[in-house]
């Protein structure tokens, strides 16, 4: 019987092959947007999943109370507590810090600046799964100058040979033995590192940092007994903090409180944030896009489904004559929809496996490098055979429900199931224009961003990172005197940080406008004299350093509008002479600067900090004029060779470096756009088969009406008003939706756009447009026939 | 074999009633051959649908093989039907999709006949019909002669009690028509009842006894002799 069936589904599919077409196609590139969606989200959700104690792990991260001040959360901890947690609590089976490192490597000839290293326990390898390749993990580690490397980098710098045993360079000065190489550190890893080095180099480079409880260094993770409540050890915690605390944080009353975070939450905490977070509000729109334009494709099956209906009519009355019970035939119809179904879904492989590495490049991530993992194909047939029945209910239900008595006599009337047609198209170009406004505002949001005056020169800045390399920093101004006799080198200035490339926060005591010295976290830039200058950025009050005060390198600050504002002075003018503590430096706020964006859009402008110190500066800038650029550049690196030979030229354009602050912004807009394109697409693909099928119905009446005289425009006209109605429709009922998502989108930034009405005019007309060149082609082709071929054919 | 006594039958749309059957009785014995004519909107159609229990009378009597069915719910009335009852129609319906064997083979697939069975019956009577050589062509591939016999083959293949034909010579010219006429005159000398539907007087005189409807009522009944 089922045999008969589908023998049967597939001959009506072959005999209706433009029904079909629509329908498998329009379902395969729905599945394949779902589907595609789908691995992605799968890949974001399985993130650390990899590790065999993944729900007995758990990082400490530590909140900073400053009295009279906001609390400060961080992902964070102090170097000392996890052996001492698990010292002093026997359920800690385990403890691994792993702190941010970063070196110039060297063996033999190949000489790379390394910036993805870590400086971490041998527990490491006990607490997270990373397995070995050669050598041994355990053994050596624990000494000072022992590196374990990733297969990835043992072949950057050894090649085929065996690195294990042999000893690299560390900032050409540091010999450090190869102890072990391990698998690259997986994709779906919440941090990722290239090299590991040992701890004890650490604590043998940074004697000072180990000995205080003081200054909050990278991350530490413990190991519970499986199935334990690590509530009831936290709650131990604020006893074991206050055990610790230092002199210096007793006097100025500093609170700390521990937490622990779950290794499933660490990537999606976005609060207290780490070095890779995810974000659960993309999953979010990303699932819901996915249901949707998976819902888009199944309503195009029921109403096409159902439009057909009147041919289907005589062939059920047959059926129903001839001895066929009902359910008979609704299984013959679920058959028919979860064949075509299943066609779609070998399509869909066929279209995501393809697709895959350009939606990687699209999303910016490289998630999945197949889809032939994970069962994943087997959840898309599961899907695909349960759409085919869930869509193909009702058709089957309403088809087989016809009584043979009306529709063998040809009296079938069109029956009610016009307006659920109806409704379901508006839904579906809801969607569509719902999905069309949002990628308008994502982008018309991007341009804004990258458009708006940041406050500080970008253009043709040319930034060489030298990695803090003291022994560029010792000979600073000689390199940076050199350089400027490059031609069309206009200026050069050496500093820590600059905007858009990230930059570091100093917990400081500046007095406020009440003359109390303000505990504040603020962002830190170190500077030389010409930075200000050369990125012009404006003055708001007060002077900017000068060399002409000898004491600009030990006491001097200057802090930006915002921070002033933070500290409560109504005007700039009043911040200026004020004290100021960081890093021990005790000196004056000596100027304000106008606020400058250091960071993306999405952000507000936060409180800097700004101070002259040599001994901070990680990179040259350079601004060059635009004559020639590629023969500066070249000038430029060839200077560099024989002025820092040991370091390569390693340079990047600060106004790149600041848009690529928006790359997931961009991604995101870029995603959106041909999401939207894709649910316009298939939705016009479910309207050209209605509105074929429509002026099918209606064949008789357009002879009718053009006998008595109506002209070929007053048809195309009255056909395409039907469903232009539909469209407007949905129009309507999109612009209030997508006002109200995509206003809850843009909260997220700092800086945005107001969505203007122009935005929904465009989206609506687009709509509109699409719409009526899918219906007017059916249209047209049935205002042009013969009248007297149509009156015949009844 | 049937006995129907004041049957009923009303269309409504929403201002106008008609009586498409009007207090109708009659009856027809097993083995007959009857031809029910009549004017465009006297009820032959309307009777037929009746007879063949695809429509129910709003009031009266349908008594069918003993059994009085005129209050049968769609489940029993088609559950009675597929076993009894095998139709002919004057534009064939044959499932487009369908061969010419899957045709008539789909009757004996709804009453649960095992596989190697229905080749068996199809094949004797596509043979029967002369029309075995047509076996794997589609309905779309074979003339209107050659369509209305493997539409009587679908009709006769679960061996029923009844045939009711709706006009069946009416989309045939006259020797294709004459051709179906031997044919379900043949059945009819085999044993099976047919009741038939007609406008033409010629196929009329296949038949045993004519009935003539007008306005849903008997007005005349001719034997043949």
């Amino acid at each position: 019987m089922i045999r008969n069936y589908i023998k049967i589904a597939f001959r009506s599919l072959w005999r209706h092959k433009g029904f079909s077409l629509i329908n498998i196609i329009g379902l395969a590139i729905g599945l394949t947007a779902c589907f595609l969606i789908y691995i992605n989200i799968k890949f974001e959700l399985s993130y650390d999943t990899f590790n065999k104690k993944f729900d007995q792990i758990y990082r400490v991260a530590v909140d900073v109370r400053h009295p009279n001040a906001p609390v400060i959360t961080t992902p964070a901890a102090f170097v000392q507590i996890g052996p001492s947690l698990q010292q002093d609590y026997p359920e800690v089976e385990a403890n691994v810090r792993v702190l941010g490192a970063r070196f110039l490597v060297q063996y033999g000839n190949s000489k790379f600046q390394e910036d993805d290293i870590i400086y971490t326990d041998p527990s490491l390898f006990n607490v997270f799964t990373l397995p070995v390749i050669k050598g041994d993990v355990k053994k050596g580690f624990e000494a000072p100058f022992k590196v374990v490397m990733t297969q990835t980098m043992a072949r950057k710098y050894f090649g085929n040979a065996d690195p294990v045993g042999k000893s690299i360079m560390l900032d050409s000065k540091y010999p450090a033995l190869v102890t072990a190489v391990i698998k690259d550190v997986p994709a779906n890893s919440h941090f990722k590192f290239d090299m590991a080095v040992s701890c004890a180099t650490f604590e043998k480079l940074n004697p000072d940092v180990l000995q205080n409880w003081a200054g909050i260094h990278g991350f530490t993770y413990i190991v519970l007994p499986k199935g334990y409540d690590f509530h009831k050890l936290e709650s131990q915690l604020p006893a074991f903090a206050s055990r610790h605390y230092t002199q210096a944080d007793k006097k100025e009353g500093v609170n700390y409180g521990y937490h622990f975070v779950p290794l499933k939450d660490i990537y999606m905490d976005t609060i207290r944030g780490g070095p890779q977070v995810g974000d659960l509000h993309n999953i979010h729109i990303f699932s819901a896009i996915a249901v949707f334009i998976l819902l888009i494709a199944c309503i195009n099956f029921i109403n096409l489904t159902t439009a057909r209906a009147t041919e289907r009519a005589k062939e059920v009355g047959v059926r129903k004559v001839i001895g066929a019970a009902r359910k008979q035939l609704i299984i013959q119809f679920l058959s028919e929809s979860v064949v075509l179904c299943l066609i779609a879904f070998l399509l869909t492989v066929i279209f995501s496996n393809s697709l895959l590495p350009i939606y990687n490049q699209l999303s910016g991530k490289v998630t999945n490098t197949t889809i032939f993992t994970h069962n994943y194909v087997f959840h898309l047939f599961i899907v695909s055979c349960c759409i085919g029945i869930g869509a193909g209910l009702y058709p089957a239900f309403v088809l087989s429900g016809f009584k043979p008595v009306t529709t063998l006599r040809g009296k079938f009337s069109k029956s009610g199931s016009i307006l659920l047609r109806r409704t379901l198209v508006v839904a579906q170009f809801t969607i569509s224009i719902v999905l069309i406004v949002g990628t308008i505002v994502v982008y018309t949001q991007l341009n804004y961003m990258r458009s708006q005056p940041l406050g500080f020169q970008k253009d043709q800045m040319l930034a060489i990172n030298f990695s803090s390399d003291p022994a560029v920093q010792h000979r600073v101004e000689l390199i940076k005197n050199e350089l400027k006799k490059i031609p069309n080198v206009a200026s050069v200035t050496a500093s820590r940080s600059l905007p858009g490339f990230g930059n570091g926060n100093s917990d400081s005591e500046i007095e406020n406008k009440a003359g109390v010295m303000q505990q504040i976290l603020i962002d830190a830039y170190y500077v030389d004299y010409d930075f200000i200058p050369q990125f012009e950025m404006k003055l708001a009050a007060g002077r900017i350093f000068s060399k002409s005060f000898g004491t600009d390198t030990s006491k001097a600050f200057i802090i930006n509008e915002a921070a002033a504002k933070s500290l409560g002075y109504s005007s700039p003018s009043e911040a200026v002479g004020r004290k100021l503590l960081q890093w021990g430096r005790t000196g004056k706020i000596i100027g304000v600067l106008k606020d400058f964006h250091f960071q993306s859009l999405q952000e507000p402008v936060r409180p800097l900090s700004i101070s002259v110190d040599p001994d901070f500066n990680r990179m040259l800038t350079l601004k060059i004029t635009t004559k020639n650029i590629p023969a500066t550049i070249a000038a430029i690196q060839s200077k560099w060779k024989t002025l820092v030979p040991e370091r390569q030229f390693n340079y990047a354009f600060v106004d790149e470096t600041f848009n690529a602050q928006y790359a997931a912004q961009v991604n995101f807009g870029n995603l959106f756009m041909y999401f939207a394109v894709l649910a316009i697409l298939i939705s016009c693909m479910g309207l050209f088969g209605l509105a074929s099928y429509s002026t099918i119905q209606r064949t008789r009446e357009i002879g009718i009406r053009k006998v008595f005289g109506a002209s070929v425009t007053g048809i195309v006209n009255m056909l395409s008003a039907e469903f232009l109605k539909l469209v407007v429709l949905s129009a309507l009922i999109a612009f209030p939706l997508a006002w109200f998502i995509m206003n809850k989108w843009l909260q997220d930034f700092a800086y945005r756009i107001a969505i203007n009405w122009w935005v929904f005019a465009f989206a609506g007309a687009m709509a509109i447009v699409i719409a009526f060149a899918t219906v007017a082609f059916q249209a047209m082709k049935a205002a042009l026939a013969n009248p007297v071929k149509s009156l015949r054919a009844e | 074999m049937i006995k129907i006594s004041n049957l009923e039958k009303f269309y409504r749309t929403e201002e106008v009633e008609t009586i498409a059957l009007n207090k109708l009785s009659m009856e027809v014995a097993t083995g007959e051959f009857v031809a029910i004519m009549g004017p465009s909107g006297c009820g032959k159609s309307t009777l037929l649908n009746i007879l063949g229990m695809l429509d129910d009378p709003d009031a009266g009597s349908y008594v069918f093989n003993e059994i009085e069915v005129a209050h049968f719910n769609e489940r029993k009335r088609a559950d009675l039907r597929k076993h009894n009852i095998g139709f002919v129609f004057q534009s064939f319906n044959l499932i487009d999709e369908l061969t010419v064997f899957e045709n008539v083979e789909l009757p004996l697939i709804y009453t649960g006949v095992a596989a190697s069975e229905r080749v068996k019956r199809v094949e004797e009577v596509l043979d029967k019909m002369q029309i075995m050589h047509r076996r794997n062509h589609y309905p779309q591939q074979l003339s209107g002669g050659q369509q209305q016999r493997v539409a009587i083959a679908r009709a006769v293949v679960n061996k029923p009690k009844l045939i009711l034909a709706d006009e069946p010579t009416g989309n045939l010219d006259s020797s294709n028509g004459n051709d179906v006429m031997e044919l379900l005159t043949d059945l009819n000398e085999q044993g099976t009842t047919i009741i038939m539907v007609t406008h033409s007087e010629h196929d009329a005189r296949y038949s045993h006894r004519i009935i003539r409807l007008l306005d849903g009522q008997t007005v005349m009944e001719n034997i043949m002799v």
